[in-house]
């Protein structure tokens, strides 16, 4: 810039501040009433958004698809785009590293490059032009980040060919035409700055429109699945709880109890320890449990249950296992009220229903076997439908059959297997129920098993035994179900 | 007797001058838009201010960080609430120093005679970044320990340099506890010193150039 330029701008900046205002007590409210704003929204951010939970890292789970911060999104949906460009998209540098560098360098040495002495935007058409191109550009690229740029089958699909096109072609094409016409001859002046104002508009509108085709005719997207995060103590313990159903009861029983073990290939009859004892809980740490459950403890028969050593356990669940173990049977732990999932007690003459009671019983102590790929004679137990219709000796519950088979295994005594002849033992293999679930899953097979709490009430006036001590069950009117 | 207080105050801390220079500044008629800027410093100031209570209950290494952030959601008075603010306060502060250098760049303020104010200004804008690229693995879980995984691998396909680069964020071939404590430095230390430093620098050349005024017809 030329000494009388400079001259000439700071005469004229004294004019402006001639007819100005001052900082304080003019103009300093609205920057104070800004900042008050931001700290508001922040808050109610906190309070209603708060900071979404994600499991604790872990490296072993390579099959987490990461998503960067929201304002890097631009970046990687330039990369994978890029990526597509046949031959050149396979040199990675350039668009990781050299064009990043090349646009932070430019916007470095925007002060030195741009010699254009104006200041008013009827002047700068070139240089906003640019600017209005890149940041529409940057703010597409965000909003189909989401959207896979692949559609999985070899080739361009119009899919990737549009995202191409919005991402990469249309950009490229503006920036060119920008630059180029500030190169035509003084006389073309006029046209030069209308068509670089045009050039922005029109790309920026159809980067815009073809997005917005890229967003329409995208493929739903896949449900991700939802990973549960248990973030307070009450919620770790319950979801500890199930996992621990789900994973240890098979060999560790219900409550720790151990016990002889059957149905577990390998460890057939093998007579496991009890794992809920105040021994176990005082002589081992949280990082000891937690190892133990993700290294397993192979010379002793017990698989390995960490993801990284071949397990299906994240780190967090393995967190939540050791800590239902720790507040459950430690008894120097105090247990956060609610934080058990307690299978709700019966009232006398009440009925249960499958939702409210037999649903989580049966999560407690039959599931981890009688669920898919267990021995377990086929019969499952997961849902309402399973329990009522599946197994080899299907039906295992009849409405109001007493000698239900169910009902016969789980008062301790054997059942015969009506085809083979083979002897089914008592259920829990291990320990038996206690008396008042006996007592429940009677009632609700008594009852003809309601699936809903208002149908369970709706059973409820009919007179229902409450066999007391759950032996045998000695119901005297059986309520006939169709 | 205030006033008293007041002028031997004033005697040893130059309490008018200061008001002069910093607050009663003449300044060309603004708008809203010329408030980006000290909101920004704002955000700058409140993520410091989180950022240093968050610390007294953080454990940068990788058995506890993610139980010390859990501790502070569920087991700090409020810490729920200064973690939240941390965190918008990250994506707030993105967002608005990046429309402080739109505002900036439309106005054409970076011309004559305040070009050094958008250098440091995108040094301001780089470190905003590195600020929230090294915090987001702070807390340890998939989300930070994958997309950073991700964006180091990024930084290695760089030709030549790129696996120095690689391995010096990382503190080794693979992120590890040296990575962890690594960002965390940056993230408590080093960023933030520069951020200062910086901010300080951008703040000087406002007062001594100051405010530009927004561009008439004729400019």
């Amino acid at each position: 810039m030329k000494e009388e330029q400079k001259k000439t701008v700071l005469e004229k900046y004294k004019i402006a501040l001639q007819k100005g205002e001052r900082f304080w007590p003019d103009s300093i409210y609205k920057d104070l009433l800004v900042s008050l704003a931001i700290f508001i929204v922040l808050i109610l951010l906190a309070t209603f958004l708060g900071v979404p939970g994600e499991p604790k890292a872990d490296p072993s789970d390579t099959a987490y698809v990461p998503k960067p911060e929201w304002y890097f999104l631009f970046l990687f949906k330039f990369l994978a785009v890029y990526g597509q460009i046949p031959l050149l998209g396979k040199i990675e540098w350039i668009a990781t590293a050299a064009i990043p560098a090349l646009v932070i360098l430019l916007l470095f040495v925007l002060p030195l490059m741009d010699k254009n002495p104006y200041r008013h935007y009827s002047r700068r058409i070139m240089a906003l032009s640019i600017m209005a191109v890149f940041v529409t550009s940057m703010v597409v690229l965000t909003v189909i980040s989401g959207i896979p740029t692949t559609s999985g089958n070899t080739g361009m699909s119009a899919m990737t060919l549009l995202q191409f096109l919005t991402g990469l072609v249309i950009p490229i094409m503006a920036y060119i035409i920008i630059v180029g016409s500030s190169f035509l001859s003084n006389k073309l002046k006029l046209l030069g700055s209308r068509l670089q104002k045009w050039t922005a508009v029109g790309g920026s509108l159809s980067m815009i429109v073809v997005a917005g085709v890229v967003i329409l005719i995208a493929p739903p997207a896949a449900p991700s699945a939802e990973v549960q995060v248990a973030n307070t103590l009450t919620e770790q313990i319950i979801a500890g709880q199930d996992l621990y159903s789900l994973n240890c009861v098979q060999c560790h029983g219900a409550d720790g109890e151990g016990g002889i073990i059957s149905g577990v290939q390998g460890l057939e009859g093998f007579n496991m320890k009890a794992i809920h004892s105040q021994d176990e809980m005082y002589t081992r740490s949280d990082e000891t449990l937690g190892d133990i459950i993700s290294y397993g403890q192979p010379n002793l028969g017990m698989q390995p249950f960490g993801k990284s050593y071949g397990g299906a356990l994240s780190t967090s669940e393995i967190d939540y296992i050791v800590a239902f173990m720790r507040y459950t049977w430690d008894d120097r732990s105090v247990i956060p009220a609610g934080a058990v999932s307690t299978i709700p007690e019966l009232n006398p003459g009440e009925v249960p229903s499958w939702d409210v009671h037999i649903q989580p019983l049966v999560k407690r102590y039959c599931v981890s076997c009688h669920r898919t790929g267990r021995q377990n004679n086929n019969y499952l137990m997961t849902s309402y439908q399973e329990m009522l219709t599946t197994g080899d000796n299907a039906p295992l519950i009849t409405a109001g059959d007493p000698k239900s088979l169910l009902l016969t295994l789980i008062n301790g005594h054997e059942g015969k297997d009506p085809v083979t002849g083979n002897v089914i033992r008592q259920m829990p293999p291990t320990k038996l129920l206690d008396p008042k679930y006996v007592d429940m899953l009677t009632r609700w097979v008594m009852a003809g098993m309601p699936q809903t709490a208002k149908e369970a009430a709706a059973l409820a006036p009919t007179p229902t035994a409450t066999p007391t001590g759950g032996v045998a069950p000695a119901v005297p009117t059986p309520t006939p179900t169709p | 007797m205030w006033k008293k207080l007041f002028a031997w105050l004033d005697e040893r801390l130059a309490l008018n001058e200061l008001y002069k220079a910093t607050l009663d500044r003449p300044e060309p008629k603004g708008n809203w838009w010329n408030t980006l800027g000290s909101a920004s410093l704002f955000l700058f100031l409140l993520q410091g201010v989180t950022g240093i209570f968050l610390s007294v209950y953080y454990t940068p290494s990788p058995d506890h960080a993610f139980d010390s952030i859990q501790y502070i959601m569920n087991g700090v008075a409020f810490g729920w609430l200064i973690r939240g603010i941390h965190h918008w306060g990250a994506t707030l502060m993105v967002l608005v120093v990046f429309i402080h250098m739109l505002r900036v760049f439309v106005t054409a303020s970076y011309k004559y005679p305040r070009e050094l104010t958008w250098l440091i200004g995108v040094g301001l804008l780089l470190c905003t970044l590195g600020m929230g690229f090294t915090g987001y693995l702070l807390p340890w879980d998939q989300k930070a320990y994958w997309a950073t995984t991700v964006a180091t691998s990024i930084a290695g396909s760089v030709p030549i340099i790129g696996s120095f680069i690689m391995k010096a964020l990382r503190g080794g071939t693979d992120l590890s506890a040296l990575t962890l404590s690594r960002f965390f430095a940056a993230h408590i230390w080093m960023l933030p010193a520069v951020l200062a430093g910086l901010i300080g620098v951008h703040l000087f050349l406002i007062i001594k150039h100051g405010e530009s005024e927004f561009p008439g017809k004729d400019d």
